[in-house]
């Protein structure tokens, strides 16, 4: 701590502190910013922070301070203002911030920083939650000495990509999403054009703005510059009314608020005009994905199952929700304890309590997750990171592992977290059988003039358990690393890899990480991308893969599939779905999982109730009521406990609160996770969403609840032993044929993703890719229609050559509307010659 | 004595012209600045004037004003600028005729006029919408939305010249 005075008056702040974060945290003194944005560099570019400073004189000679008459230290102040953000605070420092000097000149910076702005504030989407209106206010002056015919008139509407729209004339070229863009994501696709008034925001990236981070430009844009296409006059800032609530598409959990306003479209009811990052600097800071941003359009979709459907011959027919009880408890009773239930990742914990008990009551513990490809959950919840993991901390010293998994694609919140944390000195190791966004990070040597340390593994597609078992004999260089890291976290997806080849993966990475005593504190230990906001949260249910795997080789009488999509997903799933004799499906769209149906049923989506997941790091995280529900559809937890009331098994809950209550009574993970555990909120760093907006960007606070974690049995001490790894077959391809190996794209064609139309020019249409040799074997130019045959099913998607390792072709789930395979398989592929439908 | 100058009184008015109005037929001119029911204004070339801010609705002391914006193309154009008013709504009983959103409104677009008989038989008739708060275009002028040609209406707000 050193002692600075600021305005007359001593205080302590941390050495090496920030001016701006210091004054600000410890004196409540808002110097006003533009350029400056407390998770990035300063750059001192807007000069709006201006301030009068000086240092106290030292004796040369004593090293004492000399005393003036009054035996006051004697102040030398600089003859000149200075930038409070790139000054960092030293011993002795004597700042200004209220004088005429400094009062003037920030006038002048606001006046000048005018002299081209538009005005049109009434039409902007940043209106009333604007750093440039809100400073004006406070500092500029009352009128302009420009004349106004003179203001440069640009362009009013530049698509920077299909997502973000430019307004030339509001920008005042602070460089914050230019920024962001290089120092933060490490996607450079923004840049300045031009110099002085003619300096202009472009984008070199084709397609424009290529990111999946995009939408946080606009949050801490500090003017009407930059807004999203989706939120395009929506709506006014003050006139929206904010819901915590939490991304339901990916294991990261990203904290989100919901924008919601009353819409005469929809009929004169709430919906979310707009999802905004809500501040959690455990889990996503102040950002959010362009997928969390913008897809969330599925909530109001006209193509949901609005009623509750009964299968009359080969149609669904709607029917009551009285009706649908009293059937389905017939079919249960009638089929004792022949019922199985397979939930997806996005499901809530309360839907799944209630899943659970359902299936005790009936005498069944057959409850599987879907899609049944990531092992190792168990090894989360022994070896996960620590509790108070936050991977803001990783820096110097410390070592993270991704293996297997395209992060990118599949969680881009721990990508641009880890990616962060290389930044600070951390060494990245990146082991995939192809390549990823992620290894091209751990290749670099050097990043913004500052070193990076890194390295990348490449392994057979499959082999990744492999490498993992032999890390120390293999690459015993980058073992050692890891090894001897202070902190080390090892992501391990299932990219390539049979589910015993995830679970062989998930338990090698554990015993690298307990041989090496990296697990049972923060910071340290296991994540995996599990897919869906609640993967871990269908382990500590009882919901296992394996017990899916068994339910589709001895399909039950009775299945629950709960919001997960087996017929979209599994080319097998006819197979094994039409052996089951009732199949009920709890959905929030018709899709050729419901084809099998006896039942439909629909659910509310995450905006419309109140619910709870577990994140990839393991912490409960509670969402809130957002807008009215759709059609009849129900809370999957309602439904389930509308069955139980029929088959006199228990009364239904009232709240979803009193679910959680009796989780937290009877489940020991999820002890002290009840609702108003789940609420409680501390101050973070940087304060956002306050008055001053122009500090942290329009990020809200957070007043929904920070969460709690769940802590690993090696937290509470008890570290397992490392156990053997039975390394599993290799998927290979046969004689004469590729192996098509799934993997996943982020915007895809997923019924929770289409409703988001704005995206769609970002989702690429169905393709394959192609190691050279073998598209010059198959005679495939790039671009060619090509059909891929595997198992008794085919699909005709584009071919693309990419790298991709010889005798391997990639095939992305989710993006064909036919299901592709979602474990690595053996196809050929021929290409089409008769003429296509483009 | 006094009985005389009573009567004086009474014949003196008799002989006046009388000030009772016979309303509804008859009607006292109204001073130039009365509140009465809005109108939402069109430039002379008839595109609204109204740009969707929802500042009226902001200063509405009453929340009697429901705004909804969207966006102008060149071929559907309704205003001048990005952003029109695609639903514009008054509830006549919440209304308190105090003209904050006359203050408010950048492009004097919403402006209160001279109709007071405002009376229904059903709530939902008080609600006013645009179609029936806008003007129609004057003279020759074209309404909207109209094709316009690309890159002529590209500023919400007009040009003003400088106050000297």
């Amino acid at each position: 701590m050193v002692k600075i005075v600021i305005d007359g008056k001593d205080y302590e702040v941390p050495a090496g502190a920030n001016l701006v974060d210091a004054a600000k945290n410890a004196a409540g003194n808002d110097i006003p910013v533009f350029c400056y944005h407390p998770k990035m560099e300063p750059v001192g570019m807007c000069r709006m922070c201006i301030v009068e400073l000086g240092m106290e004189e030292i004796d040369r000679e004593t090293k004492q301070p000399v005393l003036d008459d009054k035996g006051q230290p004697k102040v030398r102040w600089m003859p000149k203002l200075q930038t409070a953000c790139t000054q960092k605070v030293t011993p002795g420092m004597h700042v200004r911030t209220a004088t005429k000097l400094v009062e003037d000149a920030r006038q002048n910076v606001i006046e000048f920083l005018l002299t081209s702005h538009p005005l049109d504030c009434p039409i902007c989407d940043k209106g009333g939650e604007c750093p440039l209106q809100n400073l004006t206010m406070a500092h500029g002056p009352g009128g302009s000495r420009m004349v106004f015919n003179d203001k440069l008139k640009l362009d009013k509407h530049v698509p920077l990509g299909d997502l973000i729209y430019l307004d030339e004339e509001r920008c005042i070229q602070c460089a914050r999403c230019v920024r962001f863009q290089d120092e933060i994501v490490g996607d450079d696709v923004l840049a300045f054009h031009e110099r002085g008034r003619s300096l202009q925001i472009i984008t070199n990236s084709d397609p424009g703005f290529d990111t999946y981070f995009s939408g946080n430009t606009t949050d801490i844009c500090p003017v009407g510059a930059l807004t999203t296409a989706d939120f395009r006059f929506g709506a006014r800032p003050w006139e929206l009314t904010e819901v915590p609530s939490i991304c339901p598409h990916d294991a990261a959990g990203s904290n989100i608020s919901l924008s919601t306003r009353l819409d005469r479209d929809a009929g004169g009811k709430a919906v979310i005009k707009r999802v905004m990052p809500r501040q959690n600097e455990y889990v996503n800071e102040i950002w959010i994905s362009d997928k969390t941003r913008f897809g969330h359009h599925f909530t109001r979709s006209e193509d949901r199952l609005l009623h509750p459907m009964l299968r009359r011959g080969d149609t669904l027919a709607p029917t009551t929700w009285k009706d649908v009880f009293a059937r389905v408890a017939g079919d249960l009773k009638a089929a004792g304890s022949d019922v199985a239930v397979i939930a997806g990742g996005a499901i809530t914990n309360e839907d799944l309590w209630e899943l659970k008990q359902l299936a005790a009551g009936l005498g069944s513990e057959r409850l599987g997750t879907w899609t049944p490809t990531y092992g190792g959950a168990d090894l989360v919840a022994k070896v996960g990171v620590g509790k108070g993991t936050n991977l803001k901390d990783l820096g110097k010293g410390d070592a993270v592992l991704v293996i297997a998994s395209d992060l990118e694609e599949e969680v881009p919140m721990w990508r641009l977290r880890l990616k962060q944390a290389q930044d600070r000195g951390a060494y990245l190791v990146v082991a995939n059988a192809r390549h990823t966004r992620l290894e091209d990070f751990a290749t670099q040597k050097e990043r913004n003039g500052k070193p990076v340390s890194g390295a990348t593994i490449r392994y057979n597609v499959g082999e990744a358990a492999h490498v993992m078992h032999e890390l120390k004999t293999r690459y015993p260089e980058i073992a050692e690393k890891l090894a001897g890291a202070t902190n080390l976290v090892i992501v391990a997806g299932a990219e390539g890899l049979t589910l015993d080849g995830s679970k062989a993966l998930m338990q090698a990475a554990a015993n690298f990480l307990i041989s090496s005593g990296h697990v049972g504190k923060a910071n340290n230990g296991l994540m995996s991308p599990l897919p869906g906001a609640n993967g871990m949260g269908l382990h500590y249910m009882g919901f296992t893969p394996e017990n899916t795997q068994h339910i589709m080789a001895n399909p039950p009488k009775v299945l629950i599939v709960a919001q997960a999509e087996p017929g979209e997903d599994d080319p097998t799933a006819a197979a094994w779905l039409s052996k089951v004799e009732t199949v009920i499906t709890l959905s929030l769209f018709p899709d050729k999982t419901t084809h099998y149906a006896t039942y439909a049923l629909p659910i509310q989506s995450f905006a419309e109730r109140d619910g709870t997941f577990v994140n990839g790091e393991r912490r409960v995280q509670r969402f809130y009521t957002a807008q009215g529900p759709m059609g009849e559809a129900l809370p999957a937890w309602k439904i389930v406990a509308g069955m139980r009331e029929a088959l006199g098994q228990a009364k239904p809950k009232v709240s979803a609160a009193a679910v959680m209550l009796e989780i937290s009574n009877k489940v020991p993970a999820f002890a002290g996770c009840t609702y108003k555990d789940l609420a409680k909120v501390e101050k973070q760093f940087p304060d956002v969403g306050g008055a001053d907006l122009y500090y942290g960007g329009t990020a809200y606070d957070n007043k929904g609840g920070l969460g709690v974690q769940i802590a690993t049995s090696a937290d509470a001490g008890e570290t397992p032993a490392v156990a053997d790894v039975t390394l599993p077959a290799v998927p290979k391809a046969k004689d004469g044929e590729l192996l098509l190996l799934p993997t996943t794209r982020l915007y895809n064609r997923s019924h929770v993703f289409k409703p988001s139309v704005l995206v769609h020019p970002r989702v690429l249409l169905p393709y394959v890719e192609l190691n050279e040799a073998d598209a010059h074997k198959l005679g495939v130019q790039p671009g060619d229609v090509v059909e891929i045959a595997f198992g008794d099913d085919t699909v005709r998607v584009r071919a693309g050559i990419n790298g991709t390792p010889a005798g391997v072709a990639v095939l992305p789930r989710e993006l064909a509307d036919k299901a592709t395979p979602f474990l690595p398989t053996s196809g050929t592929i021929k290409k089409v010659t008769e003429p296509v439908l483009a | 004595m006094n009985i005389i100058k009573g009567f004086a009184t009474t014949f003196k008015h008799l002989l006046e012209e009388p000030v009772t109005l016979q309303y509804p037929e008859q009607m006292k001119p109204f001073n130039p600045r009365y509140k009465g029911r809005h109108h939402l204004r069109r430039y002379e070339n008839g595109l609204e004037k109204c740009i969707g801010c929802s500042l009226c609705a902001a200063a509405c002391p009453a929340d009697a004003i429901w705004v909804e914006a969207a966006e102008n193309t060149d071929e559907e154009r309704y205003s001048p600028g990005e952003r029109y008013a695609k639903t514009y709504e008054i509830n006549m009983l919440r209304c308190i005729f105090c003209g904050y959103c006359e203050d408010a409104c950048p492009t004097q677009a919403i402006e209160l006029g001279h109709e007071h008989q405002l009376s229904f038989t059903d709530r939902r008739d008080a609600i006013f919408t645009k179609e029936m708060l806008i003007d129609t275009p004057v003279g020759k002028a074209e309404g909207t939305p109209r094709q316009v040609e690309p890159g002529v209406y590209t500023r919400s707000i007009p040009d003003m010249p400088d106050a000297k």
